[in-house]
């Protein structure tokens, strides 16, 4: 198939493992399905430490649960990138241990305290759920397939957040100051999470013309806005003055892109921001350290579950 | 509610004699499960595989759940959440120093023989209660066995697999070595142990479920290669550790560990651990 | 030789199990599915599997839904409001499709369930 015949069939669902698709497309889709298997992996990463640092026996398990949908999640996507035929599993985890794999934005930052989880487990992935509902009409069949079953789980993840969010807006005035204060923090970074604006995307002609992206990030921007600006509020979160947001007499929101340090955000892509690289390294070296079970695993006899994902053959 | 015609009766019923030796029984349990489940969620994110991730997260849910189970039936007798978790004290608590000592980065031996060890014992354990004299933990032992099965399994599995190759059986034995002493305070007597057997709240004493527990792991360890420190005639060659966590002696490494899960609890001079979920009598 | 044959009703779609061939190998296996599993029902796709490849556990052997409460893993635990964005609004949906289809089965008289696998096979709907 060429890249004119793909640009025609685009549609929902429409290619898959047996569809003989140009090296353009292949790649194409590999780097946007890997991007964000390796933000849930990083994601996941990062909250991690909330699970100990939950304050309930509820809230522990409720963010026991979520962190390990995470990792479903990267599992799922990993499999619908591998199945584009351009990299493994394996190639796909040592790249992002490498420093060579990308991830979202937000994932970049360090986060050390509770109050502060919201901003991720309600803005974060409510955004990204906003992106993701739209990926059910992805291009590529096996990705589509994946969000079927991440979008299924993703409503618990977002109420989850937005449950510890109003938790903590409506406690002691310390916690609704710390919330406000994590909010001021995060809030620019959560703006950025859709990048720049669409004329500024190197990557968004392509993936729209083949359908492996249904909406360009603008849209996104503004539906997000739409919805969770209005939530900020009503928790009595104060929006910050800058980055400034003009709301149009349509009732469109702008962001004055200006307000926002593009500079830490390129830094961010290029996985060259301090404390991201720091989640890098320490990923990295959580991973090196059971590498000898992998190593074991794939010794004859084959364990649960491979890295590789090779089938055992018999020996010739 | 299950009928125990022999039985203790409710909560409310219990003479003080009852209420210490369920409360003896129930806490070293419910600490138990909640500190392994600790543990194991370190491994969230770092185990060896997505699979191997899922799976163990998966275990701690479950532990997290049954040590849940168990602390409601503690509440019944007016102890709440906060006091027993969040705002207690570490010496306050009663799980076995098997399941609190660190985990080592990348020790995933570590993890799956002290599983192993754990849930050999906990299996044997949820046996013993299944025809206790105090209904209200009949009726959950039951649920927490069905998904104990799937911990043992994982154990096993994991352990012969890594066994299967030296440097991985290398990596056991040392585990083993490190954990088994720990793992025979599990049997550590408190001063309610009498009273617990008699009552018929357990009805197996310690010291019995001791001979079982080593009846089962020997074996099963020697034919992976593994010998642990215990003579032909069941006679144990090495010097038990002196906290056993029963009787509130800890490791230095507990507190620790118990600052940093009531971390937030404490910054956040929350005065009760949010609930998300209905009571377990309610379901 | 016995094959397991998945179908697929359309392109986007997702295969499910609808029989077994009897073949002595993949390329006869898929000759034989065609006719018989591929004809009467809408098919766009079938795979075929070796039946002696595939492994089994069964509910005998191990407890899936888990026996105790797992409803912190549910959207409809948390009460916050859900349909302030349509996208969350469905996947409450979905879970409780789930949640009443796991009651209807009787699989889980607590009403909790669920785990990281489960999933939304039939949940297509764009």
């Amino acid at each position: 198939m060429d890249i004119g015949t793909v640009t025609e069939r685009a549609s929902p669902r429409q290619f898959g493992p047996k569809d003989d698709l140009p090296e353009e497309y292949r790649k194409a889709a590999t780097r946007m399905i890997q991007f964000h298997a390796n933000s849930e992996i990083m994601g996941a990463y990062l909250e991690r430490p909330f699970i100990r640092q939950a304050p309930s026996l509820d809230r522990k398990l409720a963010f026991s649960a979520k962190v390990q949908d995470e990792i479903g999640h990267g599992q799922l996507l990993y499999r619908a990138a591998e199945n584009l035929g351009v990299k493994t599993r394996g190639q796909m985890l040592d790249e992002l241990a490498n420093g060579e794999g990308k991830f979202l934005n937000c994932f970049h930052y360090p986060m050390t305290e509770w109050w502060e989880t919201p901003m991720i487990g309600f803005f974060v992935d409510g955004a990204a759920m906003r992106r993701q509902a739209t990926l059910k009409k992805t291009s590529w069949e096996p990705y589509a397939h994946a969000m079927d079953k991440i979008c299924f789980e993703e409503g618990f993840h977002i109420k989850h957040g937005e449950s510890i969010l109003r938790e903590l807006a409506t406690g002691s005035r310390k916690e609704q100051e710390l919330v406000q204060d994590a909010f001021e923090e995060w809030w620019p970074r959560i703006l950025q999470f859709f990048g720049p604006t669409d004329d500024q995307s190197t990557h968004h002609d392509f993936a729209s013309a083949v359908g492996l992206k249904t909406m360009g990030n603008d849209e996104l921007r503004q539906a997000f806005l739409n919805a969770y600006l209005p939530k900020a509020r009503k928790y009595g979160l104060e929006i910050p003055e800058y980055p400034r947001i003009n709301e149009g007499e349509d009732g469109r929101y702008e962001v004055v892109e200006d307000d926002l340090d593009w500079d830490e955000f390129w830094q961010i892509a290029k996985n060259d921001y301090g404390p991201g690289r720091q989640q890098i390294d320490s990923r990295k070296a959580a991973r090196e350290a059971v590498a000898w079970v992998r190593e074991s695993m794939e010794t004859p006899g084959s364990g649960p579950g491979s890295d590789t994902g090779d089938t055992p053959q018999a020996a010739d | 509610m299950s009928t125990e015609t022999t039985g203790l009766g409710t909560p409310e019923d219990l003479t003080d004699a009852e209420r210490g030796a369920v409360e003896a029984e129930l806490r070293p349990l419910a600490d138990g499960e909640f500190v392994l489940a600790e543990r194991y969620t370190e491994w969230q994110v770092r185990a060896p595989t997505l699979e191997s991730d899922l799976a163990i997260s998966n275990i701690a849910q479950d532990e997290l759940g049954h040590a849940r189970l168990w602390y409601d039936l503690l509440e019944d007798f007016g102890y709440t959440e906060a006091a027993l978790i969040w705002e207690a004290n570490p010496e306050d608590f009663q799980h076995p120093t098997l399941v609190e000592l660190p985990l080592g980065e990348g020790d995933w031996a570590d993890a799956i023989v002290r599983g192993y060890l754990y849930d050999t014992y906990e299996n044997l354990h949820l046996r013993a209660l299944e025809g206790t004299s105090y209904p209200w933990i009949a009726d959950r032992v039951g649920k927490v066995l069905a998904e104990e099965d799937y911990h043992t399994q994982h154990a096993r599995n994991w352990l012969s697999r890594l066994c299967e190759d030296d440097p991985g059986r290398e990596r056991v034995r040392k585990a083993l070595d490190r954990l088994f002493p720990y793992a025979l305070t599990l049997f550590a007597e408190t001063e309610h142990e009498a009273a617990i057997v008699d009552m018929g709240i357990r009805t197996e004493s310690l010291a019995d479920m001791r001979e079982e527990w080593l009846g089962v792991v020997v074996p099963h360890l020697d034919s992976l290669g593994l010998s642990v420190p215990v003579s032909e005639d069941g006679e144990v060659l090495v010097d038990l550790p002196d906290q056993v966590g029963t009787d509130g002696s800890h490791t230095e490494h507990w507190p620790e560990l118990f600052e940093e899960f009531t971390h937030t609890y404490r910054e956040l001079e929350l005065g009760e651990p949010p609930r998300l979920l209905e009571d377990p009598d309610e379901v | 030789m016995i094959w397991e044959v998945f179908r697929q009703e359309q392109r986007g779609k997702y295969h499910t199990h609808c029989g077994n061939v009897h073949a002595p190998d993949k390329e006869m296996a898929l000759m034989f599915a065609q006719i018989q599993h591929g004809r009467r029902r809408p098919t766009h796709s079938l795979w075929v599997t070796p039946r002696e490849e595939i492994g089994e556990v069964d509910a005998e052997e191990t407890s899936f839904g888990g026996t105790t409460d797992k409803s912190y893993r549910w959207a409809m635990t948390f009460n916050t409001d859900e349909d302030f964005a349509a996208e969350i609004a469905a996947s409450q949906r979905e879970q409780e499709a789930a949640e009443r289809e796991r009651a209807e089965r009787g699989d889980d008289a607590e009403g909790g369930g669920g785990n990281a696998e489960g999933g939304a096979e039939e949940g297509e709907s764009a």
